[in-house]
Formats: structure tokens, sequence, C-alpha cells
């Protein structure tokens, strides 16, 4: 099993290199959102407060409408992180459908290989790119608090080995989940325009009911109670309070982990149960 | 009791989506060290037999087994041993021909050592040296053949399918894939199942040959055996239009063994076509009847197919019924790994 998935996750790192272009527009979607969308949206609500609201209180009012972060950009750069691990998976499976298309799957599945090599080799390669893009968003998102003129990300707290780590695990457990619903997509269907329209339903949903872009203070209620549940924002939530601090949250990192790894462990069940029938032996 | 074949078929059936039956009761045996070739039109079932065969595709009915092994039983065990090669080239274009290898390997659980060892003897035995850590999309349509060989031998199996192993290539490219695959037989004692369009290649390289029509074997034996059931030579004596019926004058002369009428021509299947010509022509003119031209033919493998199926072979996509038409889809389906 070990050397038929070192193969072929070999080869998924391979046709990885091979396109540069791909990489290049990857880092292309966090680069304009963090450059403009972020630079665009960063309001201060405290500016809409009366002259002359005291410093405390506009300090306060910044807290809350953003948990803990000091600034709408600081809130929305760690958002982007857990909005990269998503978009950065939406081709996972489209790339299985293209395989199919040119008979390479159909050269795979000829081979002894078992389905778990085959499934995990493309989860290694999907999830390793949205993981890698994750940081590419915060170093730059860090990096940009000290170009003059733009704003960037503040970190607040103090992170430590712990935070550092309970990060990088919220950013792997996202990547994996999506990596692991659209991959599934991409070995049941056979059309591309089918995968696309179904990585849509599960995608836009998904973050647009996360609290990954929106400043929470502007979310109404009902969305404030709906995103608390949305894997997004349970990642999401991991990094803020990791980088800004506990104190706007109702619970610490490793209950939205848990979280986190709950959504895991049942959909990638789902998941498991699915592909190990379509990719049974003798179909 | 006879002994089974390196591949044995027993009424094999397959059914899509429980209404077309693309292949409805197969049964043959492959000889050890054999060319085996399965001759057949679009739709008649040659890549959904193999596709049971080489544990790809679960038979509705009947049985499979090769080396030894039940495909339904053991899929994993049978892909182990056999390599296939297919229709369309399925060699990523991403990757150099080694590369290429060398995951094929990993794919049979070969260590990596071995694996970078058998890609080298490969490389060298298909000729591919020059271009081997070039990537494959720049590879020829030839060249591309070869590695998809290379590919399907990597894990050194004694049986090896072959689905329209030339499709495409120009005569040169085919000359060169079949020198290849005499050379590995010769070396090897490789058994080769092999499905083709082209008679010529089925005619010159197989040792025996199975006819596959609507999902049925309708013939089996060597080249030669084929022909000679035929009975001679076929000879086609075209009459002038809206002439009488000659089928009962033609069938009369001396050594006819068959007589077809089609519109205006008779297909006579006689012993010797030189000797009947002149025979026929003269009862022909003697019953009023012109006769507008004539042709005599020393059978080949269209003509066993005629006789078989009871029409030309068709060409690529040509002909196609609407029960091929749906087995063709489904066959399309199935490359794209599809399941309904």
């Amino acid at each position: 099993m070990l050397r038929e998935l070192s193969a072929l996750t070999r080869r998924e790192f391979l046709k990885i290199s091979r396109n540069p272009q791909a990489i290049f527009t990857s880092l292309l979607l966090p680069l304009l959102y963090l450059l403009l969308f972020g630079q665009g949206f960063n309001i201060n609500p405290a500016e809409f407060l009366p002259a002359g609201t005291p410093e405390a209180v506009k300090l306060a009012v910044i807290h809350a409408y953003f948990r803990g972060a000091p600034s709408y950009y600081s809130y929305f750069a760690a958002g982007m992180v857990g909005f990269v691990s998503v978009t950065a998976t939406l081709f996972i499976g489209a790339n299985v459908i293209f395989d199919k298309l040119f008979g390479i799957f159909k050269r795979t599945r000829g081979t002894p290989a078992p389905s778990a090599a085959v499934f995990g080799s493309r989860l290694i390669a999907g999830s390793a790119q949205p993981v890698l893009l994750a940081f590419f968003v915060l170093g730059l998102a860090i990096l940009f608090a000290h170009v003059p003129g733009l704003t960037g990300m503040q970190v607040t707290a103090s992170v430590g080995v712990v935070g550092a780590l309970e990060i990088l695990v919220a950013v792997l457990l996202i990547s994996l989940l999506f990596a692991t619903i659209f991959l599934t997509f991409g070995i049941l269907f056979e059309q591309p325009q089918t995968y696309f329209a179904l990585v849509n339903v599960v995608n836009l949903p998904v973050l647009l009911t996360s609290d990954a872009l929106y400043p929470w203070g502007a979310m109404p209620k009902w969305l404030q109670s709906a995103s608390q549940y949305n894997p997004v924002s349970l990642a999401v939530n991991v990094l803020r309070e990791t980088l800004y601090g506990a104190s706007a949250y109702p619970y610490p990192p490793d209950i939205y982990l848990l979280g986190l790894f709950a959504w895991f462990a049942v959909l990638g069940t789902i998941a498991i149960l699915l592909v190990r029938r379509a990719l049974r032996p003798l179909a | 009791m006879q002994e089974q074949g390196v591949i044995h078929a027993e009424g094999l059936v397959k059914v899509y989506n429980g209404k077309v039956k693309a292949v409805d009761g197969v049964s043959f045996d492959v000889r050890p060290g054999e060319i085996f070739g399965f001759l057949g039109p679009n739709g008649a079932g040659k890549t959904t037999t193999v596709s049971m065969l080489s544990a790809s595709l679960a038979p509705t009915q009947g049985r499979a087994v090769v080396q030894g092994l039940d495909v339904s039983v053991d899929p994993e065990g049978v892909k182990r041993r056999i390599g296939v090669i297919f229709q369309e080239s399925t060699a990523d274009q991403d990757l150099t021909g080694r590369e290429n290898l060398e995951v094929a390997a990993g794919c049979y659980n070969i260590p990596a050592a071995e694996a970078r060892r058998r890609s080298e003897s490969l490389i060298d035995l298909m000729q591919l040296r020059d271009a081997a850590d070039r990537l494959v999309k720049t590879y020829s349509g030839g060249m591309r053949r070869r590695l998809e060989l290379a590919v399907g031998l990597v894990h050194q199996p004694k049986v090896l399918f072959l689905d329209e192993p030339t499709l495409g290539l120009d005569p040169q490219g085919r000359a060169g894939f079949w020198s290849f695959i005499q050379k590995l037989r010769a070396e090897q004692g490789l058994t080769v199942f092999v499905t083709t369009h082209y008679l010529d290649e089925a005619d010159t390289m197989c040792d025996r040959i199975a006819i596959i029509d609507h999902g049925n074997i309708v013939a089996t034996g060597s080249a030669n055996e084929l022909k000679d059931r035929l009975g001679g030579d076929i000879v086609t004596l075209k009459t002038t239009p809206g002439a009488s019926d000659l089928t009962a004058l033609i069938t009369g002369l001396p050594g006819v063994n068959s007589v077809q009428k089609q519109d205006s021509s008779y297909r006579v299947k006689c012993q010797s076509g030189e000797p009947f010509v002149p025979l026929a022509v003269e009862a022909c003119t003697r019953a009023g009847v012109g006769v507008t031209g004539v042709t005599v033919k020393r059978p080949s493998l269209d003509e066993v197919f005629l006789e078989f199926t009871g029409r030309e072979y068709r060409e690529e996509g040509e002909g196609l019924t609407a029960t091929d038409r749906a087995v063709m889809l489904q066959r399309v389906q199935g490359r794209l790994g599809g399941r309904r």
C-alpha cells in the first residue's frame, strides 16, 4: 500500500511542479484579495461613533465588531486563510475528471493499486497546496503591515508553539475536509459541468455562511448563530483566537478544533464509503 | 476433459443497465504463448470482453479465468498477473517516459530500485532511450504506443491484453509495434490477447482468431482454417439489373458450394474460380441474362467476416445500429471511469 501511495503521490507532485502557471494563478487570488479587497473594505466602526466618544469605548466597539482583532484587515486576513484553504481545493476533483477523460485514471485503475492509495495520493497533494497557500496568506498579510501605505495584519496575542500548532492543525483539517469532499465528487462524477455545479452548491453556501470575510458585528444574529457551526468559521476562530486573544470567544481553540475534527470524521467516513464503492476492484 | 487455457472464458455475458447486452455468452480458451486475435466491428463486444477478462468489469453471467485466477473472485490477483494496453494513450502527458514507467511500477508494489532497473531495461527494449527524459506530450504516436507497451510490461506479466493497440498508427508504426510483440513473445513466452480492427494484422500476426459479432463468437480458428471453411474461391457475378433470378441455375453448376443473391449480383462460393467463371457466364447467357462483371477472390479475412456475419467488415464508425451505438456509449462512459 505504501509503495503504491508513494508512487502515485510522486506523480501528483510532479504534475503540480510541471504547471507553474497554475501555481502562479493560485497565488494571484489571495494576493488580490489582500491587496485590494482587504484594503478597500478596511472599515473602522469607531469612526461612526459620535464625536467625543471615549477611546476605551471605541476600542471596545472595534473589539466586539471584529471579535478581538484590532482592525477589519487583521480580522479579514485570518478569515482569508480559511477562505483560501477551501478555494484552493476546488480543482482537486476536476483533475480526477480530466484524468478520466484522458484515460490516465483508467491506467491506474487497471493496476492492483488499492483505492486508498489512489484516493490518498490525490488527497495528500491536493491538501498540501492549500496549506502552503494559507501560510503564504498569513505571511503576506503580516508583511503588508510593514509596507508603507498598506494596512497589514497585526498579531496582538502571544502565539507560542502551541498556538502555532493549533493554527497548523486548523489549516490542515479545513484543507483536508474540503479536499476530501471535492475529491469524492471527482471520483463519483464524470462530467466537469456536473462537478463544478456541485462544487458551487457546496463552496458558496459554506463560504457565505461563515464569518471568514463578514465583520462579525455587522452580521445579523441568525447568521452569527449559523456560522458557529460552519467548518470554515471553526477553523478561522482558531486562528483569530490564537492571533488576537480569547476574550471574544466563548470556547478555547481546542473546542473549535474538535468541532472541525468532527466535521472531518463524519464527512470523511461518508467519503470513504462512497469512494470504496466507486473504486472497487471489479466495477 | 479439455485442458483450460491461460485465458478461459465460459459463457461470459455482459448486460449494461439491465437492457443492453454487449456480450452474449462468449466462450473460448487461449493457449499458453499464443497470439489470439479477437475481431469484430464497433459495438461487437470486443472491448467489453477485454474489460471482463482484465478484471476491470464484472461479468453479468459466466466465468473468466486468467492464469488460473477467477476474475470475479480475485480481480486484484488477475491485475497483478496481466498487462493491459488500452486503445487510447493512457500515459501521463506531463510526466517523462521514465517517470511514467516508475510510477506504474510503484502501482504494482515494486521497490524503487527494482522499478528503476526495470524501467531502464524497458526503455532500451522499446528503443526510447533518447526520449526517456522528455515529457510524453512531445512523443510521436508510435513512441507513445511503445511507451504504453513498456508500461504494460513493467511488472513482467505473462499475459498481455492489447485492445486495438495500433489504432491510429501509420503502417510503419503498426509494423514496428507488432515486431516488438513478436520479439516479446519469442523471448518471454508471452500470451497475447489482441482485439484489432485491422484484418490484415489479425491474418498475419495471430495464431488463432475469434470473430465476435453482436456479442456472440461466430467463428474461431487460425486464419487459414477460417478461410478454408469458406470452401474455396469467391466469385461475384454482376448481371443486368432486373434480370430473372438465376440462383438455382448457378447452384447447379459444377464445383459450387453456395450462392447468395444480392440485388443483381451473385456471390458464389466454389471450389475453384478459374474453371467456374466460363461455365457461369455461358449458363447466364444461355438463360438470356447478360453478365456485366466478374470478380474472383481468394478468400481473405474480409470474406471470412462476411461469411460468418453476413455483411462487410465495417469501417470505424460506419453502419452502426442503435444497439451498437448504445454499447459504444456504454464503452465511452466506461472509459470515463463511469458507472451509472
